[in-house]
């Protein structure tokens, strides 16, 4: 399988802390990965520094995406390249609608791509359709972006706009967080649904609950800035009767 | 100082575009509606002053006013409203919106006055501020005078700069810095143009507002 990402002795800082001491981890196209680790340990971090926020400096280290330099990249063009962060808090914009906000978002990625702006009714119909998949209601059109939404329709919200985008590496933020049972099932049917061969999924997670619904090829645990241990699957059980103390962490 | 008169029961829309320095009182007589827009934008050098004062002299008067000052350049504006609530049952708001970019100043002072008399009084001001440069200024001074008991009235101030976070989570769908900029200024302005009936005129601001926007 092709690699998607690939990260290499990667370091960041935020306001001259360094968080990320040295990460390296490959990615390939049709994978799901899970990182897990205690609090602190950086997995946020190394979702917003991908992702590009403006507020963690990348002190050392490469990483390439779709065989592309991606840190030179600003914010907006990782996005077009198909790198899809899940915020763990997504952001409320007032008096911006979700109707707007798609259709910009999709057609900027689209002119990215070389394409036509899409037609008025085709991007309702893609929006219509789109919204059945996490089981969002119709009235989602005329509603600002995550304003007055419940932690569950966020996270939904979330995973809408990741089947909108269609994005070749999406970064799931505890996508479960502040989820109950049924709005954890429905986000989890949704991205199982939108993993395809030629994309890939890195969950961030706290809690093993999530990888019983989206079975990741891979775990990986994150302490102190750094991959401190990788395995399959099974991992997460062992994780979750054990804790982390036995990796010597 | 040029004086309007709302006559009873009459429901009256004033919009100023543009306009230069002026000195307004509306007079309300019973069961009245005035509703003033004052949408600001054209200016890049200069002063203007504007006084506003409403009288709601009979029962059962509504004054809506919105207040869109988009100052650019050298502009300096002043902008005072006084609405006067003489008599009780009366319904105030004020949306006054302030964008600021380059080395503009601008200076609000609103005033409420709830009189004795003005028992049963529905008011609220709300004034916010966004400053797009970190030479531009805004000075801002509301303030309720209340001599009635039975009342509701509020007001409030804020002034900031883009939110950060909205900005990188538009950024992160793909949206261009100067793309999600224009989006949450327009969101932010459109308070003041979404209740302006004429459909056709508020697709024209919003429409003019956002090509000054791109060029700012």
């Amino acid at each position: 399988m092709n690699e998607l990402l690939h990260i290499e002795d990667l370091h960041a800082s935020i306001e001259g802390k360094e968080i990320l001491q040295g990460i390296n981890l490959t990615i390939r196209e049709g994978e799901i990965h899970a990182i897990m680790g205690p609090n602190g340990a950086g997995k946020s971090t190394l979702g917003a520094v991908l992702a590009g926020h403006p507020s963690y400096e990348v002190t050392q280290g490469k990483v390439v995406f779709r065989g592309k330099d991606l840190l030179s990249m600003p914010a907006e063009q990782r996005a077009r390249e198909g790198l899809f962060l899940s915020f763990q808090y997504p952001v409320e914009i007032p008096g911006v609608s979700m109707v707007n906000f798609m259709r910009a978002a999709l057609n900027d990625k689209r002119a990215y791509e070389g394409k036509e702006p899409i037609a008025a009714t085709d991007f309702l119909k893609l929006m219509r359709e789109k919204k059945q998949l996490v089981e969002m209601a119709d009235k989602l059109n005329n509603r600002s972006v995550n304003e007055g939404f419940s932690g569950g329709e966020k996270k939904k919200n979330e995973i809408f706009q990741m089947a909108m985008l269609e994005p070749r590496l999406s970064i799931l933020d505890e996508i479960d967080s502040g989820l109950d049972i049924d709005a954890l099932r429905i986000v989890a049917n949704g991205v199982n649904a939108l993993h395809k061969e030629d994309n890939a999924c890195l969950l961030i997670t706290h809690y093993q609950r999530l990888l019983d619904y989206i079975v990741p090829d891979y775990i990986h645990v994150l302490a102190n800035g750094k991959i401190v241990y990788s395995g399959g699957k099974e991992l997460a059980k062992e994780l979750e009767e054990k804790g982390y103390e036995w990796l010597n962490i | 100082m040029v004086e309007h008169i709302i006559n009873s029961e009459e429901k009256r829309d004033f919009l100023f575009l543009n306009p230069q320095s002026q000195d307004l009182l509306f007079r309300q007589e019973k069961g009245s509606a005035l509703r003033l827009f004052f949408i600001d934008y054209s200016n890049i050098e200069g002063e203007n002053r504007f006084r506003v004062n409403v009288e709601q002299k009979g029962e059962d008067c509504r004054t809506e006013i919105y207040v869109l000052s988009f100052l650019r350049g050298r502009y300096r504006q002043h902008f005072t409203s006084r609405i006067v609530h003489a008599v009780g049952n009366g319904y105030s708001r004020q949306i006054i919106r302030y964008v600021l970019t380059d080395e503009a100043k601008g200076d609000f002072a609103g005033d409420v006055v709830l009189s004795p008399n003005a028992q049963h009084i529905d008011a609220q001001q709300s004034n916010r501020n966004l400053l797009l440069s970190n030479t531009a200024t805004i000075r801002t001074r509301p303030c309720l005078e209340i001599y009635a008991d039975d009342v509701k009235a509020s007001h409030g101030s804020s002034t900031g700069q883009l939110d950060e976070s909205a900005l990188f989570y538009m950024q992160q769908r793909g949206l261009s810095f100067s793309e999600a900029r224009d989006m949450l200024v327009l969101s932010f302005m459109s308070e003041c143009i979404e209740p302006i009936a004429d459909v056709a005129q508020r697709e024209d601001l919003m429409h003019t507002l956002y090509s000054i926007l791109q060029n700012a």
